[in-house]
């Protein structure tokens, strides 16, 4: 199996690189870039800890095959922040409470961003579709949508 | 995941092509949301190469062309579940891409993957065997055309052949009276398989009498096919409960006829009379 060159833009950044082509894009990030914030969960597209952005819509990196990635834009959970400034969302789920073990909380917030940047005045029911890909066994959600609602209104300026 | 030789196609010749450089021994990756899971899971065969289609340009879309609504394959679950044209001609097409697996996995997963992946459950091939939507199939020796209820063997068997690329969906717009449902039970709300699932299509006419009914369980049959039977009994008939409960029980006594008494059967029974009644009471009150 011939290694093969990959270009990407990761949370702004471009990237060449030498990949095998049985690698995931799940693989790529974690193993080859070191972006571990991207979790290894399930690895069969069932619970949600490896979502990321392919060009600003979620999807789990763990079904994705590196080389499909060629020429395309990729945001990770390291992406949100602005240097040491946290996205509005990363603070709502703070001030929520709705991190606990915090395994699930990078796919949490990778499906949240496309939810929200698609959706500006999100009901409860599109919160909880937006997040019905991932898996949490700590919160039981709760937190995890009003942390939703609340990063919604504060970035959308919602009453 | 085992070695294998990737082929990345700009163009359905050249994945064309490609399979034939592989006889027999190339799997085409589209969304990769099933091909992932088969190419990681122990003791399944490795294929030679994977021929990658993801980017033909050609394979996406969805569109009035000559009269047909024509859905590349490479279109999504999302965006078949969001397009406006087929809420409008085929709703139940939309609502069953919809409810598939969760908003990451509509994102990827193509409808040309999921007919052609062929699993039991597949959502999206109730609805378009009732439509009688025909499949495009393309090769080095040329395209051809064939109806998608006798485009299966058996589960997970199609009969494509191995150097054949899924190239158009397309189906006659129903007509503008028809109604359609999709209506599917599954173990949990997201993420679920379906364990049954039923689409109908119900015309009626200007006096509220059905003129033409189909009926296509999903997961009760080996392989997809409407039910004649039950249909029958809906012609010329004014909807009501006892009328559309009767199609339901004829339709569980058909699967029950096919597959004979199993494990399961005791659940599908009177599960799937009450999702066909279902099915068909959504469509009168829509």
């Amino acid at each position: 199996m011939r290694k093969m060159r990959l270009h990407t833009t990761v949370n702004g950044r471009e990237y060449t690189v030498e990949i095998h082509p049985n690698q995931t894009l799940l693989d790529y990030l974690r193993d080859t870039l070191g972006l571990t914030g991207t979790k290894r969960g399930c690895e069969i597209g069932e619970c949600g800890a490896c979502t990321v952005l392919l060009d600003g819509v979620a999807v789990n990196s763990c079904l994705v095959l590196a080389p499909q990635v060629e020429g395309r834009n990729i945001t990770t959970v390291e992406g949100l922040a602005t240097g040491e400034t946290l996205a509005q969302l990363q603070e709502a789920f703070l001030d929520h409470d709705a991190v606990h073990c915090g395994f699930c909380t990078p796919g949490m917030l990778m499906s949240a961003k496309d939810l929200l940047d698609h959706t500006h005045s999100p009901t409860e029911k599109d919160i909880r579709l937006g997040i019905s890909g991932n898996i949490c066994r700590c919160t039981g959600y709760r937190q995890i949508v009003e942390a939703i609602d609340d990063a919604a209104k504060k970035m959308w300026q919602r009453k | 995941m085992k070695p294998f030789d990737y082929i990345r196609c700009e163009s359905v010749e050249a994945a064309c092509a490609a399979l034939d450089t592989y006889p027999g021994d190339a799997r085409i990756l589209a969304g990769g949301t099933d091909l992932l899971l088969e190419l990681r899971r122990p003791g399944m065969p490795v294929p030679g190469a994977i021929v990658d289609i993801s980017s033909v340009h050609s394979l996406r879309g969805i569109a009035l062309l000559h009269g047909m609504v024509r859905i590349g394959p490479l279109a999504t679950h999302a965006e078949i579940a969001r397009s406006a044209l087929l809420r409008r001609q085929a709703e139940f097409l939309a609502t069953a891409a919809g409810d598939i697996g969760s908003p990451q996995i509509r994102n990827r997963g193509t409808i040309g993957g999921n007919i052609m992946n062929a699993a039991a459950c597949a959502d999206s091939v109730p609805p378009l065997v009732a439509l009688g939507a025909r499949l495009t199939l393309r090769s080095t020796q040329g395209d051809r055309v064939i109806g998608i209820a006798g485009f299966f063997e058996k589960p997970y068997k199609t009969f494509a052949r191995g150097n054949e690329v899924l190239t158009s969906i397309s189906f006659s717009p129903p007509p503008p009276a028809a109604r359609t449902a999709f209506v599917k039970l599954g173990r949990r709300n997201a993420l679920s398989i379906a364990r049954l699932s039923v689409a109908v299509m119900l015309v009626q006419d200007q006096k509220g009498t059905i003129s033409e009914a189909r009926i296509v369980p999903g997961a009760a049959f080996p392989v997809w096919k409407r039910v004649p039977e039950a249909e029958s009994m809906l012609l010329g008939e004014r909807p009501s409960v006892p009328l559309f409960s009767a199609a339901g029980k004829k339709v569980s006594d058909i699967m029950v006829g096919v597959t004979g008494r199993r494990w399961s059967t005791e659940y599908k029974e009177p599960v799937l009379s009450v999702l066909v009644r279902r099915a068909l009471e959504t469509c009168c009150t829509q």
